[in-house]
């Protein structure tokens, strides 16, 4: 016990001291969860939106496939992005590998289908009559998607802080294409797994509460959207 | 102005409307009565141009519409549905919905805003939101709201549904407003009821939907006639070939509906006090259907009009009635209404 209380002590030495690595491997972290977020809601909520609105042909297979990459498991996405990525992959002159950028790329195929899925379900939520009225008084297509989307704002507002919760605190496509360098592309997943196990149990705390912080804000602010928008 | 033809439309494979010809003439102002069910709503949506019908083609102006239409050609027409939703914002903002999407400016879009609100009894609502409105208002504003963009054509499904008399008064005042106020081209309304005296009082055409498909009598024995002063409380209506006797003060041109359970049917006339008396042969007896105003039978006989008369099964037993038979129909002149 006497190591774990000494890991904690540490860790708000480091928190409070405003220890550089520290908040490196914090902003880093931000930087692409906020980017694959942007990214993958930037693609993900219109897909979405398609996909609760038009009748197209294959519409429910790709209902199914999106909800099925609701479960796919991030080492699978770093592997299959390695293999893409990798000196010798179809991608690799694009010297991705072992940067911030193919972390940003796998968190983005980790939080689209979160955010197509999601979303398909909220603008499902929408009563079918605002659509209708936004039509029939005239709106053309974007108008009336952006009616439909303020009615259902707070599921949207919901979905959005799915898609970082998720890509915040991913690990394994952020070891995989990242690579957990110091200084480049080390984030707070990667460190606290590095640190743990090179025995730093001190800066793996701070490390690992700064995450939790950030989780726990997420999480509470989806909550309060969450309620909002059932009441 | 707006056509259905060879219409088929089917939910989930299911057949809910099948017209081989449907016009709103231009400058109409049509009633579509039916019991709820019947097709009303999925023929309004489709005539809004929000939905293409499975089957055959909607027909603007002689041109027809594409599957998926232009929103210059949607933005001439506009639907107010049975149970309307408001956007979120206020009152003011719903109702001026669609002038912003047309590009309106503030000063103008208000002004029209301001006007219509008027005619429908909403200047005082207008901060209010939708979560503090009654029914009967958010059907008001939802009224509002289409006759502010001025459509060509508007199609109201049950829209007194929830407001009170005075209500429903204001909404139909306002219409006919809109109405003389339009020259070229003229307004266009087309109203799905299943209260016949609303419509009725306002319509100038009635066609009567059942099953999704046009039936050639209205459900109610109903016509439109010009009524003329025939005794001291008594008025006359001519319909067709035939004279009917009608109690009313009202003058002048009407809507006639005969219940068909006030309707005597006999194979000699009766000695009664009846003053329509009507002699004609059985048409077609029927098993009339529960929910349209109980079991029994439904006579239809051509007594110079087509009528429909709802007996029991005894009755229509006892008297032998079958296509061919000679019958008599009478019925008094305070047993019909006028609308």
């Amino acid at each position: 016990m006497e190591f774990l209380r000494e890991g904690f002590r540490r860790a708000l030495a480091l928190l409070l001291s405003g220890d550089a690595e520290v908040f490196g491997i914090a902003l880093l972290t931000l930087k692409i969860a906020v980017v694959a977020t942007v990214i993958a809601c930037g693609v993900g909520l219109p897909l979405g939106y398609l996909l609760a609105t038009r009748r197209f042909w294959g519409r429910r297979a790709a209902l199914t496939a999106v909800n099925t990459a609701l479960a796919f498991p991030t080492v699978v996405v770093g592997l299959l992005l390695f293999g893409l990525l990798s000196r010798r992959g179809p991608l690799g002159g694009l010297g991705w590998l072992y940067t911030w950028q193919a972390i940003v790329v796998g968190d983005v195929l980790l939080a689209l289908p979160i955010a197509a899925a999601l979303s398909a379900a909220a603008v499902q939520g929408v009563d079918a009559r605002v659509r209708r009225t936004a039509e029939t008084l005239g709106a053309g297509r974007w108008l009336t998607a952006w009616t439909v989307a303020r009615e259902a704002r707070f599921a949207l507002a919901a979905v959005i802080t799915a898609a970082f919760g998720q890509v915040v605190a991913e690990i394994g496509a952020a070891m995989m294409l990242g690579g957990n360098i110091r200084g480049s592309t080390r984030t707070l997943t990667t460190a606290v797994a590095l640190y743990t196990a090179q025995g730093d149990f001190g800066l793996a705390v701070a490390l690992g509460l700064v995450l939790i912080a950030i989780a726990l804000i997420v999480n509470v602010t989806l909550q309060v959207l969450q309620g909002k928008g059932g009441g | 102005m707006v056509e259905l033809r060879g219409v088929r439309h089917r939910y989930d494979g299911r057949l809910v409307l099948d017209l081989e010809h449907f016009a709103v003439p231009a400058g109409a102002m049509l009633a579509v009565v039916g019991h709820n069910g019947a097709g009303k709503s999925t023929l309004l949506r489709l005539l809004a141009l929000l939905e293409a019908p499975t089957e055959g083609s909607v027909v603007w102006n002689g041109a027809r519409v594409p599957r998926r239409p232009p929103t210059a050609l949607r933005r001439r027409v506009t639907l107010v549905e049975q149970r309307p939703v408001l956007l979120r914002g206020t009152v003011l903002e719903n109702i001026g919905f669609g002038l912003r999407v047309r590009g309106i400016g503030r000063a103008d879009a208000y002004k029209r805003t301001a006007e219509v609100a008027e005619q429908l009894g909403l200047l005082s609502l207008l901060e209010r939101r939708r979560t503090e409105l009654s029914d009967g208002e958010v059907q008001r504003v939802a009224v509002a709201r289409a006759l502010a963009v001025r459509p060509d054509v508007l199609l109201l499904d049950e829209p007194a549904s929830s407001a009170d008399r005075a209500a429903a008064g204001a909404m139909y005042r306002a219409l006919a407003h809109e109405r003389a106020e339009r020259k070229a081209p003229p307004l266009t309304i087309c109203i799905a009821s299943h209260q016949l005296e609303d419509a009725y009082r306002w319509a100038d055409d009635i066609r009567a939907l059942a099953d999704g498909r046009l039936s050639p009598v209205t459900p109610e024995n109903l016509f439109r006639v010009e009524l003329t002063p025939a005794g001291t409380d008594t008025m006359s209506a001519r319909v067709g070939a035939i004279d009917l006797l009608v109690t009313t003060d009202r003058a002048g041109s009407a809507v006639l509906a005969v219940p068909p359970g006030d309707i005597f049917v006999s194979r000699e006339p009766l000695s009664s006090s009846a003053r329509n008396v009507l002699k004609g042969r059985v048409t077609r007896v029927a098993a009339h259907r529960a929910g349209g105003g109980g079991g029994g039978v439904a006579v239809t006989a051509d007594v110079g009009i087509e009528l429909i008369a709802i007996v029991t099964a005894e009755a229509c037993r006892e008297l032998a009635l079958a296509p061919g038979t000679p019958v008599v129909f009478s019925f008094k002149a305070s047993a019909v209404r006028v609308f």
